[in-house]
């Protein structure tokens, strides 16, 4: 159970280029597009992001529980230890599931039964994964309950979900989801339904449980408060891709992308004047049934651009140290600065790859949007963010 | 005078079982809760969950009937108010609520929720109505089309303008938000919570708050008042509440807000145990009691009404919570 910190660099988890979808009356619906990110053992990646962006759809797709008979994983791959994960057959994938990849859910009141003792809960995964009779998995579930600071817990085994407080329901999916040590927990939303003292003992608890175990977490939340205490890496979703990921520090400290500079922005902060007008993010998220071919944020952006962002696929861009983001035009001057200020023993150099691909191995033609796109493969689109950069430079001044 | 002025408010509610039905125990949701809200201020409420801020609310408006207490409302004790008075008091004081995709008719379109304060309170023609209508919808910042609309075509900033909306309808000079950006997203609520400072104001609105989100009561509010358990336990402007917080809870509720800053992470004191049950709560200071204080004993039997620490900061003197 305990880690080594010799592996805690080594990816774990690698999704490529996932893309995921629903098949309603109207047609595909894509929810999640050309999501890609590593995990190494030990870490913990935030996923943020507004209701509707994706990440509860990123999730259930890589434990393939997207909803049936609508719910599609069209594209990608989520490689466990070298293994994809989409490619496994079902029964394969049923131990792989509770085992080696554990999920939490927002509300454990509906995601618990309310007719079965939560100790019958708990046993439920230990039986169907580990070598235990019975009692032998009464007495871990207890030792589970216990492990997760649940107070008397061999009175605990048998009472039923309503009897606990939705703290203590928490602590039970916990114990459930961590009982027979996965190496991966996805945890969506975990304490959104709770509140702040609440929340503050269950994320306690994920760390302190993460630190004994070595298992590497995905915190799936919409408060970046809960991403700054906790996470080591963030992703940002908007309109189901990854804008912007990073190291915690480096988003914090410097964000790039005009999205998640707006979401930080909005947030009523303990230094903002009280009762003045806080700043805002303009306008909707773009539905599903039109989403732009290329920059999904520009109809919100407060950055002047051309209407082509929206026509063809924005570069993705890295930006050493682990940073990357989707490099939109109308701001692609401060990545360069970026560049020059945070990582100049590199040279000045900007990595500019293709989304997707910028993991090695991951295969070149699975792009998507046809010939639009195929030009930003090439080193003309460099060219023109810097030109435009420029005429941007010049309206500024 | 001030508008409003709640003077120690108790909601019980009595808790029946067995053969006969009899009164098993008492839920104390709000235990003699006093305060007063200025014209055009706004009075933050936050506490945990269960601490009986949204009873409170409810009390306020005369949703519910109080157990005891008075809610005066410009001169006129409301708790006393027959059904005809509390139709006229109502043009006065409205209500916003946390969910707006259920607290919307969905059966009637915008323009019949919105209308709907009109046609109660038999004011104006047909005509006057649509045309006033169309004012509180361009108020809330929403196209004047939304009124041939339903609630399912909105999103929930929509919904929540729209609630918002109906609020206003009468020109009331107090609206209670319960929660009112608690389910929307950050981006929205930011839209919403702009929204509702505008209002305030250009029609010298006061505003009881309610939120979980001590950030946003601390940007809404000129006075924040902690509940916890049916009791408030510290009431102080809202500068002083943040920077010189005295009582035990106080502390612990704001050192439990995640700062969005990874430079400032902390090793945080954590709060053991969830909000006791207000059925048969605690003797003395029921904090106190759940952190196992060692003079937790000292408050019980005594008088814990709040006392003035500093101007305005008023703080429940427990001797284990205060020191």
């Amino acid at each position: 159970m305990m880690a080594e910190d010799s592996h805690a660099s080594v990816p774990l988890l690698e999704v490529r280029d996932l893309r995921a979808g629903f098949q309603t009356d109207q047609g595909l619906l894509t929810a999640v597009d050309e999501v890609s990110f590593v995990l190494g053992a030990g870490k913990m990646l935030g996923l943020v992001g507004e209701s509707g962006c994706g990440k509860s759809v990123t999730a259930r797709a890589l434990m393939r529980l997207l909803e049936q008979p609508a719910g599609r994983v069209l594209k990608g791959e989520v490689m466990l230890e070298g293994r994809d994960l989409l490619k496994l057959p079902l029964e394969a994938m049923r131990q792989v599931r509770g085992k080696e990849v554990a999920m939490i859910f927002q509300e454990p009141m509906t995601a618990l039964n309310p007719v079965q003792r939560v100790g019958r809960q708990i046993m439920e995964n230990l039986l169907l994964h580990e070598p235990l009779d019975k009692r032998g998995a009464l007495r871990r579930a207890v030792e589970l309950m216990e492990w997760v600071g649940i107070p008397a817990p061999e009175q605990r085994v048998n009472e039923y979900p309503h009897q606990l407080s939705g703290g203590m329901r928490q602590r039970v999916m916990i114990a459930m989801a961590l009982s027979c040590g996965p190496k991966v927990l996805i945890a969506d939303e975990p304490t959104t339904a709770l509140d702040v003292t609440v929340q503050a003992q269950i994320l306690d608890l994920i760390k302190r449980l993460q630190k004994e175990t070595g298992m590497a977490v995905i915190l799936i939340t919409h408060d970046l408060g809960v991403v700054a205490e906790t996470c080591d890496e963030v992703a940002v979703m908007y309109a189901g891709r990854i804008v912007e990921r990073g190291p915690v520090e480096a988003i914090f400290k410097r964000p790039l992308h005009p999205y998640t500079k707006g979401l930080m922005a909005c947030l009523p902060k303990m230094d903002h004047p009280p009762k003045t007008p806080l700043p805002v993010i303009p306008g909707m998220v773009p539905t599903l049934r039109d989403m732009p071919v290329g920059c999904r944020f520009a109809a919100r952006c407060p950055n002047a651009h051309e209407e082509s962002v929206t026509g063809w696929r924005q570069p993705w861009k890295e930006c050493g140290g682990g940073h990357g983001v989707e490099a939109c035009v109308c701001f692609a001057k401060e990545v360069e600065t970026v560049g020059e200020i945070g990582h100049a023993s590199e040279g000045n150099r900007i990595d500019e790859k293709p989304i997707g691909t910028d993991s090695s191995g991951a295969s070149e033609p699975t792009r998507a949007h046809g010939g639009a796109s195929e030009g930003t493969d090439s080193s003309a689109p460099d060219g023109e963010i810097r030109q435009s950069s420029r005429s941007e430079k010049g309206r500024e001044e | 005078m001030s508008l409003l002025s709640v003077q120690g408010l108790k909601v019980h509610y009595p808790v029946r079982g067995g053969v006969f039905h009899t009164t098993k125990a008492v839920v104390k949701a709000v235990d003699g809760v006093s305060f007063t809200l200025e014209e055009g201020e706004t009075l933050g409420l936050v506490g945990e969950s269960g601490c009986g801020k949204s009873t409170v609310a409810k009390a306020v408006v005369r949703l519910l009937k109080p157990t005891a207490g008075q809610v005066v409302f410009e001169g006129h004790d409301i708790t006393k108010s027959g059904a005809g008075a509390l139709r006229t008091l109502r043009r006065e004081m409205q209500m916003v609520f946390q969910d707006p995709a259920e607290s919307l008719n969905p059966r009637h379109t915008i323009g019949q929720i919105l209308e709907e304060p009109f046609v109660i309170q038999k004011l104006g023609t047909r005509v006057e109505r649509g045309e006033w209508v169309a004012e509180l919808l361009g108020r809330v910042g929403l196209p004047e089309g939304a009124a041939n609309r339903y609630p399912f075509e909105f999103s929930g900033g929509q919904r929540q303008r729209i609630g918002i909306a109906r609020a206003l309808a009468l020109r009331p000079k107090m609206i209670v938000c319960d929660e009112p950006v608690s389910a929307l997203d950050v981006s929205v609520q930011a839209q919403v919570l702009n929204l509702l400072l505008e209002l305030q104001r250009d029609s010298k609105l006061a505003y009881l708050f309610i939120a979980h989100d001590l950030s946003v009561v601390q940007h809404m509010s000129d006075r924040v008042a902690v509940m916890y358990l049916g009791k408030i336990v510290e009431l102080a402007p809202v500068a002083a509440l943040y920077r010189d917080p005295r009582h035990a809870y106080t502390k612990a509720l704001l050192d439990a807000i995640p700062v969005p800053d990874p430079a400032k992470r902390r090793e945080r004191k954590l709060l053991t145990g969830d909000v006791p049950s207000p059925i048969n709560p605690p003797e003395g200071c029921a904090f106190g009691h759940r952190m196992k204080h060692p003079r937790w004993k000292e408050s019980v039997g005594m008088d814990l009404t709040l006392k003035e620490v500093a101007p305005g900061h008023w703080v429940q003197p427990c001797p284990c919570c205060v020191g």
